[in-house]
């Protein structure tokens, strides 16, 4: 609701301005001290801010990826894809499966030889391909089962069923694989801790394998999505139903396909997201796919929702963030989901249409 | 012919997926034990009671799997209810066939599958496989789903038949005499009778805490304080139409006021429990205004997101090693003080389930006065139409922080309260799950709805401690429930009937709905006509 600007008409002070003010000032007044005081200590070198920014940018590729996910659904939907971070528990489980498959298949006669190691390349392949089938199976499937039906329904209620599907699909993965929490074996191309070595300030900051490979495939990953909705004919199906739903049908557009497809591709991001954050963390569980997509989706607003650029660069700037953020702040590192959680509130109180987003229409919100 | 034969096979296959899944989450096995517990067959090692129960689990699913193979098709035959009910059953039988005996050999191969999937032990493996041989497991299932889906198909054709309508006819004219019937209609709208019931309900409420031990007063308890969370988020959900995940924040600032004000090992403080009791109220009513005012600007589905963050933000923070020296870190607060009337200790649970039984009371008292005072009708305005209701007048900011506020308060009781039965709070007592418990349970029961609510925290605290085997599956449950009652019911069990009506039309033959409270005291012409569409308010009587 607008109000309607009277001439010089009183400057009141809501309680929600008042509050505004007051966070925006005490977070101000907060981040400048600590920083002031960690940037006098002095506590890190430079060779340490640059190691955090590396893992920031690593985990940022992933957080970016997982994000499309979100904003394309919410860009066509306009509700928050819940279980979005559990498709892509489902997408590191199946990586999972399929590395220790061919960690167990020996090849040709020597008894030591196992596939996994002596084709890396393909079997990484394989396991992509399994995530990725795999979560794409189960975007479609959720969608099926668990939005299709509310189509029209008001606003609270598919929100409620995603929170419901999400749950599911949590226990459901503990149920079948245990609670227990699994080491990722990883082809020993891309073994864990082993990487490039550069040298600053005289000690050495290890860019690891892994972290460059998930960086490299996110970013090929957001190029192949950009190149896919903004040059394609079908890119240009899912731009015309975010924009109205209606009207592309009339266009002749098959509305429900696409609302399925677009699940599909962001189902298919979060299984590659899945992979790569086994490959790159080296653990995985049932509960895996929670903190990233609540993270993923705090990136997702921070761009602005339903924006995929924004999606991208919010994903890159939460991963730094969450990474340089306790050291900059000088607080606990067991802080740094903290750390995420405010700068959500913050940007859905100070800037809600997110760094790149547009001023939504009155009809998507 | 064609098209039964499909549906039968869709059919067939849904289900299968379904059962197969069941294996793998272990269902099977815990749901037999059940039932062979439940009809007394002879469970001991060696016995087949537990494969008969298996049996006829799996052949209940099957008559079902038939039922929906079968379903209802213009002409509605026999053969082509048999046909579809075959179909289902020969495709339902051949993937379980192909599933069971993938899973005997693998086992007799020696590989172990439960280090990936943990359900698949040796035990029971043999187990799905009734006991027997692999191949003749697998013809087995091939036999039961065959002949079971076959007689659902049967059974659903038998059952669609013309006496059915006949018996709802029957119903609906016994139903109907009966409540015209001048006593029923007395009970019923008498004021009398009405606090004769409330007089009756406060005995029981009395006597039923005294009868029970100190294990079903803890389980009850336990369920007393999900009602209070449910009536107190109820507010905020189904009444302002607020989506609140992170409501456990509010729980967690009243059970860790208590733990600090009365616990001596922590500050040294060692307060009084009555003292403690609006001091924690008025602390989780503040911090729910303290949250509220940045965030209730914000639309439906980002407020649910923020807080969730926030819940998880308390609880990270008060896990913390920077704020363990005030909250305790992961240890958590002990030694929280116990209430006490004149100085007598409240020593049992049995005295811990009537202070509860209060607070529900009080709740309920609230809550019913709010949802009828002018607030609870802004509040429900705002929650269908938030821009009408900002153009009628009401200042919605302000509803929202006050329903925001009330909802707080409420779940600050039921911390205070927990906590300080437990003697104990800790940040895990104060995870996520809670939340999505007391979510759930409002959403079960029917947003917006008293009886609703305490309806479903029976439901869902309460049964999966009746049915303590299947606990293991309760959450799992707890989702597949969310997304089936958003599909089929999202009014919720016990809806209130102003949400009834929202969801479905008011159907034919439904009895009449009181439009306005006080429609019973309008003369007779007054009264709601079953058949007459136009709802009646009372100023359209005043015209008839």
């Amino acid at each position: 609701m607008k109000e309607i600007a009277l001439p010089r008409a009183r400057v009141t002070l809501s309680p929600y301005r008042i509050g505004q003010i007051v966070i925006g000032a005490l977070f101000i007044v907060f981040v400048a001290w600590r920083l002031y005081t960690v940037l006098v200590q002095g506590a890190y070198g430079p060779d340490t801010w640059m190691r955090f920014a590396i893992s920031g940018l690593i985990i940022g590729a992933v957080y970016a990826v997982i994000a499309i996910g979100y904003t394309l659904v919410y860009g066509i939907m306009f509700m928050i894809n819940f279980a979005h971070g559990e498709i892509m528990m489902i997408g590191a489980f199946s990586g999972y499966f399929v590395f220790e498959a061919l960690n167990t298949a020996s090849v040709g006669s020597s008894a030591t030889a196992n596939f996994l190691n002596t084709y890396p390349v393909i079997s990484i392949i394989l396991a992509f391909l399994a995530g990725m089938t795999v979560s794409t199976v189960g975007g479609i499937l959720l969608e099926r089962i668990a939005y299709r039906p509310l189509r029209g329904a008001p606003r609270l209620v598919p929100l409620i069923s995603a929170i419901g599907a999400s749950i599911f699909l949590q226990n459901a993965a503990q149920l079948m694989f245990g609670p227990g929490r699994r080491n990722y074996i990883n082809p020993n191309l891309l073994s864990r801790g082993s990487g490039l070595t550069l040298m600053i300030n005289d000690s050495p900051v290890i860019i690891t394998y892994t972290g460059i490979f998930t960086f490299i495939l996110s970013i090929l990953l957001m190029i192949g999505l950009y190149v896919l909705v903004q040059r394609t004919r079908f890119g240009r199906a899912m731009r015309a139903v975010a924009e109205n739903k209606q009207t592309a049908a009339l266009m002749g557009i098959d509305v429900d396909g696409v609302i399925s497809q677009t699940f599909a591709i962001s189902g298919t991001l979060a299984g590659a997201a899945g992979v790569m954050w086994g490959i790159h963390n080296g653990i995985i569980y049932h509960f895996v796919g929670f903190i990233p997509g609540l993270k993923a989706f705090t990136a997702a607003v921070l761009g602005g929702i339903g924006n995929i650029p924004g999606a991208m660069l919010g994903g890159m700037f939460l991963g730094i963030i969450e990474a340089i953020g306790p050291a900059a702040l000088g607080i606990n590192f067991q802080l740094k989901d903290v750390l995420a959680f405010s700068i959500l509130v913050l940007v859905l109180i100070f800037r809600p249409s997110g760094i790149l987003g547009e001023v939504l229409t009155e009809e998507k919100i | 012919m064609n098209t039964s034969i499909r549906k039968g096979l869709r059919s067939g296959l849904i289900f299968s997926t379904g059962i197969v899944f069941l294996v793998l989450i272990g269902f099977t096995t815990t749901i037999s034990e059940l039932i062979a517990e439940g009809i007394n067959l002879d469970t001991t090692a060696g016995s087949t009671g537990n494969v008969y129960a298996l049996s006829l689990f799996l052949g209940l699913l099957g008559l079902w799997a038939g039922a929906r193979g079968a379903e209802k098709s213009e002409p509605d035959t026999w053969s082509k209810a048999t046909v579809g009910g075959l179909a289902a059953g020969v495709a339902l039988g051949i993937v379980m066939a192909v599933f069971t005996w993938l899973l005997g050999t693998l086992s007799a191969a020696g590989v172990d599958l439960r280090k990936q999937l943990v359900q698949f032990s040796k035990a029971n493996i043999d187990f799905i496989l009734f006991q027997t041989s692999v191949v003749n497991g697998a013809l087995m299932h091939m036999a039961l789903f065959t002949l079971s889906g076959l007689a659902g198909g049967l059974i659903a054709r038998g059952l669609r038949g013309s006496w059915r309508e006949s018996l709802r006819v029957w119903w609906a004219s016994q139903r109907d005499r009966i409540s015209q019937t001048s006593a029923v209609e007395y009970l019923r709208t008498s004021t009398i009778a009405r606090y004769i019931y409330y007089g009756l309900l406060l005995v029981l409420l009395f006597l039923i805490p005294s009868r029970l031990g100190q294990y079903w007063n803890f389980t009850l308890g336990t369920v007393g304080i999900y009602v209070l969370m449910g009536l107190g988020l109820n507010i905020v959900v189904g009444l302002a139409g607020l989506l609140d995940l992170g409501y456990v924040a509010f729980f967690a600032v009243g059970a860790y006021t208590i733990g600090l004000l009365t616990s001596p090992t922590m500050h040294g403080l060692t307060w009084n429990f009555w003292l403690v009791l609006p001091v924690g109220i008025l602390m989780a009513a503040f911090t729910g205004i303290l949250l509220g005012i940045p965030v209730l600007r914000l639309r439906g589905d980002y407020l649910a997101i923020v807080t969730l963050g926030f819940g998880e933000i308390i609880r990270i923070l008060v896990k913390s090693d920077m704020l363990a020296p005030f909250a305790g870190g992961p240890q958590g607060v002990r030694d929280i003080a116990g209430p006490s009337i004149f100085g007598v200790p409240f020593s049992d649970e049995r005295d811990f389930m009537y202070l509860i039984i209060l607070g529900i009371l009080l709740v309920i008292f609230v809550t019913n006065r709010l949802q009828n005072s002018r607030i609870g009708r802004a509040w429900i305005a705002m929650r269908e139409d938030e821009t009408v209701a900002q153009a009628v007048g009401i200042n919605t900011y302000r509803a929202k922080l006050l329903a925001f506020a009330i909802g707080a308060a409420f779940a600050g009781l039921g911390g205070i309260l927990f906590a300080s039965r437990n003697q104990y709070t800790g940040p895990e007592d104060h995870n996520l799950l809670v939340s999505i418990n007391v979510l759930s349970l409002v959403i079960v029961g029917g947003m917006g709805s008293i009886p609703g609510v305490i309806a479903g925290a029976f439901v869902l605290k309460g049964l999966p401690e009746i049915l303590r085997q299947i606990s293991d599956y309760r959450i799992l449950a707890f989702g597949a429930l969310l997304v089936v009652m958003m599909i089929l019911r999202p009014e919720g069990i016990w809806p209130s009937s102003r949400r009834r009506l929202e969801f479905h039309d008011v159907p034919e033959e439904a009895p009449p709905e009181p439009v306005h409270p006080r429609s019973a005291d309008l003369p007779e012409t007054a009264g709601l006509d079953a058949t007459s569409d136009v709802p009646v308010s009372t100023d359209v009587a005043g015209e008839m």
